[in-house]
């Protein structure tokens, strides 16, 4: 889909913000934690859809911006104040910086989409999940608790972001913003030079679009989103552990943005609230039949809904 | 620690040859059907389950490695059948599809048998002097098997029909079929011979890892790097593949730690991927 349709989302950000007027406080909790959850699904569908890289490792830049807030929140930085402000900027720098650094491997003219790329994603989730469990700095397998929270800056006093009503409507300006960032993106010229690349990097290359250029922005720009997500998440959860890296979230999200719908960050982000939504209410009950059931789930839309079940609805919105 | 290096070449070969078994399943279903399974691990999985299974029913070691392959070439049949098949024009989504059948025959394992890891005796216990060193009886059991198997595989490719057929396929599908070659049905074949010889690997290697649900992915990533940065198509690249990734971890476990050593070669095999992925597709240019 080359435009995000403005009009759905719209309607669903007022649907959204209108939500605190009936529903009660935990759910509204709930909300914001998926919410972070549904950045880290943009960021994916962003790169997936639009980029046309199949990632199975986009958790490690949720877990990264996690780490890093945490880090900077607990003062564990050497040289860095305790902050948890500072702690929001880093969770957006450190994994953009390491989607660079990973992108030197990853992101070449020649290392396609196909199996190289598919199968260097999961040796990159490997290695940062083992290196979590693996360093003492991060806390290891039981990860960093009592983080604090993150504090606005109101004349009456700082705010801190610890009640879920604050939580929920913070949540819902920033992923509000980001989508429609995205959407503006997807609709930019920009936006079609990655299109372009996905479709024929040949080429592309050929008309002077650089490839690895255009592909390691995108790249970038998706691990900055995830770790914005990952940054407000472990801020609100108050808690960062590996799992919040590991190849489990990372199959997680790719089951979201697959219902949802690839194509556009918004249907990818309803996906994460629905299948986020039906975890909460089906998951006790399932138990460990709930991975089960998310396994089948990813393979009937595969199968049946190439598209998602929102990307669809969304694309037929689109068309004039 | 003084290192003896006689074992410590023991030890980098066996490693490299249980690789080669472990990926030689991934060599047909990726390298000839171009099939991009994330589910091999789990297939692989499977067949260490079934030895399992064999072995607490009392049937003894040898019956499971005889009817695992059985059992996951039949898995593999229905894995083309009902999800391979129907993606063959979308590559893309075959990754996700086989990464969803990987977790539900994951979860499946886990449903059936419990989270927790078990073991298996290996069934022929002792050891050999092999130049003077005592090495256990059933590695090198498995080491032979390791090479039997890549010998047949390239008996079967390079001397029978149905090798021809297969080869044939891969060079031009639409010229293979055009000669009345029915090729879905050598696809599906293909698939489920892979399949069945990641259940044998897994049969075979049970009795030296620990078992457990999470053991698939172990399994995949040595195995599909050692595939993709192999020089070369077939049997002879895939050992030359397996013999870089396993005996290079070998080697480096010797002087660090385990953990170390598995990021030291997925990251050096990832390096050596990026090379090798970017010659391949300069020469088919």
């Amino acid at each position: 889909m080359s435009r995000e349709p403005l009009l759905p989302a719209l309607v669903f950000w007022l649907v959204l913000a209108l939500l605190p007027l009936w529903a009660p406080g935990w759910l509204l909790g709930q909300l914001a934690q998926h919410l972070g959850y549904g950045l880290l699904a943009m960021s994916l569908a962003y790169l997936w859809g639009q980029g046309g890289l199949l990632s199975f490792c986009q958790a490690l830049f949720f877990g990264a911006g996690a780490y890093a807030y945490a880090l900077a929140g607990l003062g564990r930085l050497p040289l860095l104040p305790e902050s948890p402000a500072l702690g929001l900027l880093l969770a957006v720098a450190v994994p953009t910086a390491l989607a660079a650094l990973a992108g030197l491997l990853l992101v070449t003219a020649r290392v396609p989409t196909g199996p190289a790329w598919a199968v260097l994603t999961l040796v990159l989730g490997v290695i940062g999940e083992r290196l979590a469990v693996a360093s003492p700095f991060l806390g290891g397998s039981n990860g960093l608790a009592g983080l604090p929270p993150l504090a606005l800056p109101l004349p009456g006093g700082p705010l801190e972001l610890v009640d879920p009503l604050p939580s929920f409507l913070a949540l819902l300006l920033v992923a509000g913003a980001v989508q429609l960032a995205l959407a503006r993106k997807i609709a930019a010229p920009s936006g079609s030079l990655l299109r372009a690349v996905r479709e024929d990097p040949l080429r592309a290359a050929h008309l002077g679009i650089d490839p690895v250029a255009v592909r390691l922005r995108a790249f970038m720009l998706a691990a900055a989103v995830a770790g914005l997500g990952g940054g407000l998440f472990a801020a609100q959860f108050g808690f960062v552990a590996p799992p919040l890296l590991g190849l489990g979230l990372s199959t997680e999200v790719l089951v979201w943005v697959a219902v949802g719908g690839r194509g556009s960050p918004l249907a990818a982000l309803v996906g994460a609230l629905l299948v986020k939504t039906a975890e909460g209410l089906l998951g006790e009950w399932l138990g460990a039949g709930w991975p089960l059931a998310l396994g089948l789930l990813l393979l009937l839309v595969v199968l049946l809904f190439p598209q998602g079940v929102f990307g669809g609805l969304l694309a037929r919105l689109a068309r004039p | 620690m003084p290192v003896d290096p006689v074992l410590l070449l023991l030890d980098a070969t066996a490693q490299a040859l249980t690789l080669l078994l472990v990926a030689s399943g991934l060599a047909v279903t990726f390298g000839l059907v171009g099939v991009i399974n994330l589910a091999h691990g789990e297939l692989l999985m499977a067949g260490a389950y079934t030895a399992l299974a064999l072995d607490r029913a009392g049937l003894g070691f040898w019956a499971g490695l005889a009817l695992a392959p059985l059992f996951v070439g039949l898995l593999g049949l229905l894995l083309d059948l009902l999800v391979v098949r129907r993606l063959r024009e979308r590559p893309l989504d075959t990754l996700l599809a086989t990464w969803a059948a990987a977790l539900v025959i994951r979860q499946t394992v886990v449903a059936l048998f419990g989270p927790a890891s078990h073991t298996i005796q290996p069934p022929i216990e002792g050891s050999v002097l092999v130049l003077g060193a005592p090495y256990p009886a059933y590695r090198l059991l498995v080491m032979a098997l390791a090479l039997l198997v890549t010998g047949l595989l390239t008996w079967l490719l390079f001397a029978t029909r149905v090798g021809l057929m297969i080869r044939g396929t891969v060079a031009d599908r639409t010229l293979a079929a055009a000669s009345g070659l029915a090729v879905r049905r050598l696809d599906a074949a293909a698939f489920a011979f892979g399949a069945a010889l990641a259940g044998l690997a897994g049969a075979a290697t049970a009795p030296l890892l620990s078992i457990d649900p999470q053991m698939g992915l172990g399994y995949l990533l040595p195995a599909f790097l050692a595939v993709l940065v192999a020089p070369a198509g077939g049997p002879v690249g895939t050992a030359v593949g397996a013999a870089l990734v396993g005996g290079g971890e070998s080697l480096v476990s010797a002087f660090a730690s385990p953990v170390v050593a598995q990021l030291a070669v997925l990251g050096g095999a990832a390096v050596l991927l990026r090379r090798v992925a970017g010659r391949r597709a300069g020469r088919e240019r």
